[in-house]
Protein backbone atom coordinates (compact mmCIF):
# COMPACT_ATOMS: atom_id res chain seq x y z
CA UNK A 1 0.00 0.00 0.00
CA UNK A 2 0.97 3.39 -0.75
CA UNK A 3 2.30 5.51 1.95
CA UNK A 4 3.48 8.65 -0.15
CA UNK A 5 1.72 12.18 0.76
CA UNK A 6 -0.26 13.10 -2.02
CA UNK A 7 -2.60 16.25 -2.76
CA UNK A 8 -1.00 19.04 -0.63
CA UNK A 9 -3.10 21.77 -1.99
CA UNK A 10 -6.56 20.31 -0.44
CA UNK A 11 -6.94 20.14 3.69
CA UNK A 12 -10.40 18.05 2.63
CA UNK A 13 -9.90 14.34 2.93
CA UNK A 14 -12.88 14.44 0.36
CA UNK A 15 -14.09 17.14 -2.37
CA UNK A 16 -17.29 17.30 -3.82
CA UNK A 17 -18.26 19.20 -7.27
CA UNK A 18 -21.42 20.56 -8.24
CA UNK A 19 -22.28 17.74 -10.25
CA UNK A 20 -22.48 14.76 -7.14
CA UNK A 21 -19.17 13.94 -8.02
CA UNK A 22 -16.83 12.65 -5.51
CA UNK A 23 -12.93 12.83 -6.31
CA UNK A 24 -10.02 11.47 -3.62
CA UNK A 25 -7.37 9.36 -4.22
CA UNK A 26 -6.60 5.90 -3.38
CA UNK A 27 -4.79 6.53 -0.36
CA UNK A 28 -6.56 9.02 1.15
CA UNK A 29 -9.93 6.45 1.00
CA UNK A 30 -7.62 3.85 2.69
CA UNK A 31 -6.00 5.78 5.35
CA UNK A 32 -9.39 7.12 6.84
CA UNK A 33 -10.43 3.81 6.64
CA UNK A 34 -7.14 2.97 8.93
CA UNK A 35 -7.50 5.52 11.00
CA UNK A 36 -11.04 4.60 12.09
CA UNK A 37 -10.25 0.76 12.51
CA UNK A 38 -7.27 0.87 14.77
CA UNK A 39 -6.64 -2.39 16.21
CA UNK A 40 -5.20 -2.54 19.49
CA UNK A 41 -2.76 -4.99 20.66
CA UNK A 42 -2.38 -4.26 24.41
CA UNK A 43 1.18 -4.80 25.93
CA UNK A 44 0.15 -4.26 28.97
CA UNK A 45 3.09 -4.84 32.10
CA UNK A 46 2.24 -2.98 35.14
CA UNK A 47 -0.16 0.02 36.65
CA UNK A 48 -0.63 1.62 32.83
CA UNK A 49 -2.63 -1.28 31.87
CA UNK A 50 -5.11 -0.59 34.45
CA UNK A 51 -5.49 2.78 32.67
CA UNK A 52 -5.73 1.10 29.19
CA UNK A 53 -8.71 -1.24 31.00
CA UNK A 54 -10.27 1.88 32.28
CA UNK A 55 -9.85 3.16 28.89
CA UNK A 56 -11.64 0.67 27.05
CA UNK A 57 -14.78 0.29 29.29
CA UNK A 58 -17.53 2.46 29.43
CA UNK A 59 -16.80 5.23 31.37
CA UNK A 60 -14.25 6.67 28.59
CA UNK A 61 -15.15 4.62 25.95
CA UNK A 62 -12.43 4.83 23.42
CA UNK A 63 -14.88 2.94 21.12
CA UNK A 64 -15.65 6.18 20.47
CA UNK A 65 -12.71 6.48 18.20
CA UNK A 66 -13.15 3.12 16.33
CA UNK A 67 -10.23 1.79 18.54
CA UNK A 68 -11.81 -0.65 20.73
CA UNK A 69 -11.29 -3.91 18.91
CA UNK A 70 -8.77 -5.28 21.22
CA UNK A 71 -6.62 -8.11 19.93
CA UNK A 72 -4.68 -9.72 21.89
CA UNK A 73 -2.72 -11.85 18.45
CA UNK A 74 -0.54 -9.58 17.29
CA UNK A 75 -1.19 -11.02 13.90
CA UNK A 76 -4.73 -9.28 13.88
CA UNK A 77 -3.77 -6.00 14.71
CA UNK A 78 -2.05 -2.69 13.97
CA UNK A 79 -1.33 -0.56 16.75
CA UNK A 80 0.98 -1.84 19.58
CA UNK A 81 0.33 -0.23 22.87
CA UNK A 82 2.79 -1.14 25.51
CA UNK A 83 2.31 -0.16 28.66
CA UNK A 84 4.09 -0.57 31.69
CA UNK A 85 7.65 -1.78 32.72
CA UNK A 86 9.67 -3.92 30.06
CA UNK A 87 12.55 -5.91 31.86
CA UNK A 88 15.38 -7.46 29.63
CA UNK A 89 13.67 -10.41 29.65
CA UNK A 90 10.67 -9.00 28.62
CA UNK A 91 11.58 -7.06 25.37
CA UNK A 92 12.90 -9.59 23.20
CA UNK A 93 8.48 -11.11 24.02
CA UNK A 94 7.98 -7.64 22.93
CA UNK A 95 10.05 -7.58 19.99
CA UNK A 96 8.99 -10.88 18.43
CA UNK A 97 5.27 -9.37 19.15
CA UNK A 98 5.93 -6.44 17.03
CA UNK A 99 7.82 -8.17 14.48
CA UNK A 100 4.65 -10.74 13.91
CA UNK A 101 2.24 -7.19 13.33
CA UNK A 102 1.71 -6.75 9.86
CA UNK A 103 2.43 -3.45 8.10
CA UNK A 104 2.01 -0.74 8.48
CA UNK A 105 1.51 -1.10 12.13
CA UNK A 106 1.77 2.06 14.90
CA UNK A 107 3.26 1.97 18.68
CA UNK A 108 2.26 3.92 21.43
CA UNK A 109 4.91 3.83 23.92
CA UNK A 110 2.51 4.64 27.10
CA UNK A 111 3.37 5.61 30.71
CA UNK A 112 7.13 6.78 32.11
CA UNK A 113 8.33 3.16 32.36
CA UNK A 114 7.58 2.22 28.92
CA UNK A 115 9.15 5.79 27.31
CA UNK A 116 12.43 6.00 30.01
CA UNK A 117 12.58 3.39 32.20
CA UNK A 118 10.68 5.81 34.90
CA UNK A 119 11.74 5.50 38.33
CA UNK A 120 13.23 2.06 37.15
CA UNK A 121 16.76 3.25 36.79
CA UNK A 122 17.99 -0.51 37.71
CA UNK A 123 20.05 -3.42 36.53
CA UNK A 124 16.90 -5.18 34.62
CA UNK A 125 14.69 -2.39 33.43
CA UNK A 126 14.80 -1.13 29.54
CA UNK A 127 15.13 2.16 29.44
CA UNK A 128 12.87 3.08 26.99
CA UNK A 129 11.18 0.77 24.40
CA UNK A 130 12.07 2.84 21.82
CA UNK A 131 16.11 1.82 21.85
CA UNK A 132 14.33 -1.58 20.55
CA UNK A 133 11.49 -1.09 18.53
CA UNK A 134 10.25 2.52 16.53
CA UNK A 135 7.81 4.63 18.11
CA UNK A 136 5.39 6.53 17.27
CA UNK A 137 3.35 8.24 19.53
CA UNK A 138 4.84 8.59 23.38
CA UNK A 139 2.34 9.37 26.55
CA UNK A 140 3.96 10.77 29.64
CA UNK A 141 2.99 10.45 33.63
CA UNK A 142 3.01 7.38 35.41
CA UNK A 143 0.55 6.42 34.93
CA UNK A 144 -1.41 8.66 32.24
CA UNK A 145 -4.89 9.37 32.54
CA UNK A 146 -7.69 7.36 30.45
CA UNK A 147 -7.69 10.62 28.12
CA UNK A 148 -3.95 10.75 27.40
CA UNK A 149 -4.11 7.52 25.92
CA UNK A 150 -7.13 8.75 23.73
CA UNK A 151 -5.33 11.55 23.04
CA UNK A 152 -2.58 9.21 21.95
CA UNK A 153 -4.59 6.92 19.96
CA UNK A 154 -5.82 10.41 18.19
CA UNK A 155 -2.86 11.32 17.27
CA UNK A 156 -1.90 7.89 15.95
CA UNK A 157 -5.22 8.96 13.63
CA UNK A 158 -4.07 12.12 12.42
CA UNK A 159 -1.01 10.95 11.80
CA UNK A 160 -2.57 8.37 9.31
CA UNK A 161 -4.65 10.85 7.99
CA UNK A 162 -1.83 13.05 7.13
CA UNK A 163 -0.74 10.50 5.38
CA UNK A 164 2.47 10.03 7.46
CA UNK A 165 4.53 6.55 7.22
CA UNK A 166 4.84 4.79 10.48
CA UNK A 167 8.04 5.04 12.33
CA UNK A 168 8.54 1.64 11.60
CA UNK A 169 8.58 2.16 8.38
CA UNK A 170 10.73 5.92 7.92
CA UNK A 171 14.21 4.09 7.52
CA UNK A 172 12.69 1.58 4.56
CA UNK A 173 11.51 5.01 2.52
CA UNK A 174 14.88 6.42 3.23
CA UNK A 175 17.34 4.26 0.92
CA UNK B 1 -1.48 -25.29 73.94
CA UNK B 2 -3.75 -24.11 76.11
CA UNK B 3 -3.14 -26.67 78.49
CA UNK B 4 0.56 -24.99 78.67
CA UNK B 5 -1.09 -21.62 79.31
CA UNK B 6 -3.01 -22.59 82.17
CA UNK B 7 -0.20 -23.62 83.81
CA UNK B 8 2.04 -20.65 83.97
CA UNK B 9 0.53 -17.04 83.65
CA UNK B 10 2.90 -15.69 80.91
CA UNK B 11 4.61 -19.16 79.75
CA UNK B 12 7.24 -19.69 77.21
CA UNK B 13 5.86 -20.56 73.68
CA UNK B 14 5.79 -24.01 73.06
CA UNK B 15 8.12 -23.91 69.64
CA UNK B 16 10.75 -22.51 72.39
CA UNK B 17 10.08 -24.99 74.57
CA UNK B 18 10.00 -28.08 72.48
CA UNK B 19 13.24 -26.68 70.25
CA UNK B 20 15.10 -26.09 74.07
CA UNK B 21 14.53 -29.49 74.91
CA UNK B 22 14.99 -31.16 71.74
CA UNK B 23 17.53 -28.90 69.85
CA UNK B 24 19.10 -26.97 72.05
CA UNK B 25 22.15 -27.81 70.33
CA UNK B 26 21.23 -25.88 67.17
CA UNK B 27 19.42 -22.98 68.35
CA UNK B 28 21.98 -20.16 67.86
CA UNK B 29 19.65 -17.42 69.26
CA UNK B 30 15.44 -17.38 69.76
CA UNK B 31 13.76 -14.04 70.41
CA UNK B 32 10.59 -12.50 69.23
CA UNK B 33 9.84 -9.24 67.37
CA UNK B 34 6.66 -7.65 67.25
CA UNK B 35 4.77 -10.78 67.83
CA UNK B 36 6.73 -13.59 65.62
CA UNK B 37 8.77 -15.87 66.90
CA UNK B 38 12.35 -15.74 65.63
CA UNK B 39 14.93 -17.98 65.99
CA UNK B 40 18.16 -18.24 64.68
CA UNK B 41 19.49 -22.64 63.77
CA UNK B 42 23.10 -24.00 63.05
CA UNK B 43 23.61 -24.64 59.33
CA UNK B 44 23.90 -28.23 59.77
CA UNK B 45 20.80 -28.70 62.09
CA UNK B 46 19.22 -26.48 60.35
CA UNK B 47 17.46 -28.63 58.12
CA UNK B 48 16.46 -31.20 60.82
CA UNK B 49 14.90 -28.65 62.63
CA UNK B 50 12.54 -27.61 60.06
CA UNK B 51 11.54 -30.94 59.48
CA UNK B 52 10.57 -31.46 63.59
CA UNK B 53 8.68 -28.56 63.37
CA UNK B 54 7.09 -29.35 60.43
CA UNK B 55 6.35 -33.27 61.37
CA UNK B 56 5.41 -33.13 65.03
CA UNK B 57 2.02 -33.27 65.86
CA UNK B 58 1.85 -30.37 68.67
CA UNK B 59 3.91 -28.13 66.38
CA UNK B 60 2.55 -28.67 63.18
CA UNK B 61 3.92 -25.98 60.57
CA UNK B 62 2.96 -27.30 57.52
CA UNK B 63 3.02 -24.21 55.81
CA UNK B 64 5.76 -22.96 54.42
CA UNK B 65 4.91 -18.90 53.72
CA UNK B 66 8.08 -17.60 51.99
CA UNK B 67 11.70 -18.59 51.59
CA UNK B 68 13.88 -15.73 51.15
CA UNK B 69 17.90 -14.09 52.38
CA UNK B 70 19.26 -11.46 53.54
CA UNK B 71 22.73 -10.14 52.49
CA UNK B 72 23.90 -8.72 55.78
CA UNK B 73 27.61 -7.32 54.05
CA UNK B 74 26.90 -4.16 55.28
CA UNK B 75 25.21 -4.58 58.81
CA UNK B 76 27.67 -4.82 61.04
CA UNK B 77 26.20 -5.00 63.82
CA UNK B 78 23.99 -7.99 62.05
CA UNK B 79 27.34 -9.81 60.94
CA UNK B 80 29.25 -9.69 64.33
CA UNK B 81 26.44 -11.26 66.06
CA UNK B 82 26.45 -14.55 63.99
CA UNK B 83 30.15 -15.53 63.58
CA UNK B 84 30.33 -13.18 60.53
CA UNK B 85 28.31 -14.73 58.66
CA UNK B 86 27.68 -12.28 55.36
CA UNK B 87 23.97 -14.19 54.69
CA UNK B 88 21.19 -14.98 56.57
CA UNK B 89 18.69 -17.40 54.83
CA UNK B 90 15.15 -16.74 56.36
CA UNK B 91 12.09 -19.40 56.21
CA UNK B 92 8.75 -17.98 57.35
CA UNK B 93 6.63 -21.03 58.57
CA UNK B 94 2.98 -21.02 59.37
CA UNK B 95 0.56 -23.30 61.25
CA UNK B 96 -2.85 -23.78 60.76
CA UNK B 97 -3.31 -26.15 63.64
CA UNK B 98 -1.34 -23.74 66.03
CA UNK B 99 -2.56 -20.90 64.29
CA UNK B 100 1.03 -18.73 64.76
CA UNK B 101 3.87 -18.44 62.97
CA UNK B 102 7.62 -18.29 63.25
CA UNK B 103 10.66 -16.94 61.10
CA UNK B 104 13.28 -19.54 61.18
CA UNK B 105 16.87 -17.78 60.31
CA UNK B 106 20.04 -20.21 59.16
CA UNK B 107 23.03 -17.87 58.64
CA UNK B 108 25.27 -18.79 55.69
CA UNK B 109 29.01 -17.90 55.22
CA UNK B 110 30.25 -16.21 52.45
CA UNK B 111 32.94 -19.35 51.64
CA UNK B 112 30.72 -21.74 51.92
CA UNK B 113 26.92 -20.85 50.22
CA UNK B 114 25.26 -24.34 50.07
CA UNK B 115 22.32 -25.11 52.22
CA UNK B 116 20.30 -28.02 51.99
CA UNK B 117 17.13 -27.70 50.48
CA UNK B 118 13.86 -27.61 51.67
CA UNK B 119 12.02 -29.17 49.00
CA UNK B 120 11.71 -32.77 50.38
CA UNK B 121 9.47 -31.09 53.23
CA UNK B 122 7.95 -28.87 51.46
CA UNK B 123 7.08 -29.02 47.77
CA UNK B 124 6.54 -25.34 47.38
CA UNK B 125 9.97 -24.32 48.26
CA UNK B 126 10.61 -25.18 44.27
CA UNK B 127 10.26 -21.95 42.79
CA UNK B 128 11.20 -19.91 46.24
CA UNK B 129 14.24 -22.00 46.31
CA UNK B 130 15.18 -20.88 43.02
CA UNK B 131 14.13 -16.97 43.15
CA UNK B 132 16.81 -16.96 46.21
CA UNK B 133 19.61 -18.78 44.56
CA UNK B 134 18.61 -15.99 41.73
CA UNK B 135 18.69 -13.42 43.37
CA UNK B 136 21.30 -13.75 46.82
CA UNK B 137 23.55 -17.04 44.77
CA UNK B 138 22.37 -19.42 47.70
CA UNK B 139 23.10 -22.94 46.30
CA UNK B 140 20.41 -25.19 47.74
CA UNK B 141 21.67 -28.53 48.16
CA UNK B 142 19.54 -31.75 46.81
CA UNK B 143 17.40 -29.12 44.82
CA UNK B 144 15.81 -30.60 42.06
CA UNK B 145 15.93 -28.26 39.36
CA UNK B 146 18.00 -25.05 40.55
CA UNK B 147 17.87 -22.95 37.69
CA UNK B 148 17.46 -19.07 37.40
CA UNK B 149 13.85 -17.96 37.55
CA UNK B 150 13.76 -14.63 37.38
CA UNK B 151 16.53 -13.46 35.48
CA UNK B 152 17.48 -13.93 32.14
CA UNK B 153 19.22 -17.85 31.93
CA UNK B 154 22.25 -15.86 30.63
CA UNK B 155 22.41 -13.36 33.19
CA UNK B 156 25.84 -13.28 35.62
CA UNK B 157 25.51 -12.51 39.07
CA UNK B 158 23.24 -12.19 41.72
CA UNK B 159 21.70 -8.60 41.47
CA UNK B 160 20.08 -8.17 45.68
CA UNK B 161 23.63 -8.86 46.90
CA UNK B 162 24.99 -5.56 48.03
CA UNK B 163 28.02 -5.23 46.07
CA UNK B 164 26.01 -5.54 42.93
CA UNK B 165 25.88 -2.15 41.06
CA UNK B 166 21.97 -0.97 41.13
CA UNK B 167 22.29 -0.23 37.44
CA UNK B 168 23.94 -3.59 37.01
CA UNK B 169 27.04 -3.98 34.54
CA UNK B 170 25.71 -3.56 31.37
CA UNK B 171 23.59 -6.05 30.69
CA UNK B 172 20.21 -3.68 29.93
CA UNK B 173 22.21 -2.23 27.00
CA UNK B 174 23.94 -5.33 25.90
CA UNK B 175 21.61 -8.21 26.29
CA UNK B 176 21.27 -10.14 23.49
CA UNK B 177 18.40 -10.73 21.56
CA UNK B 178 19.14 -14.18 19.76
CA UNK B 179 20.57 -16.29 22.79
CA UNK B 180 16.97 -15.90 24.31
CA UNK B 181 14.95 -18.64 23.66
CA UNK B 182 11.23 -16.49 22.74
Amino acid sequence: MGLAKTDTQSAQDVGQTDGNIITTTIDRVINWGRKNSLWPMPFGTACCAIEMMATLASKFDLSRFGSEAIRFSPRQSDLLIVSGRISIKMMPVLKRIYDQMPDPKWVISMGACASCGGVFDTYTLIQGVDQFIPVDVYIPGCPPRPEDLIDAVLQVQQKIASGASPKGVEHLLET
Amino acid sequence: MNEEKEVEEQPKPLILQKLEEHHADALLSQDEIRGTIVVVLRKEQAYAVLEYLKTDPELAYTFLVDVTAVDNSQMESELMQFDYARFMVVYQLYSYQGQCRVRVKVPVHENDLNIPSVTGLWRGANWLERETYDMFGINFDGHPDLRRILMPDDFEGHPLQKDYPLRGRGERESFNFDKQNV
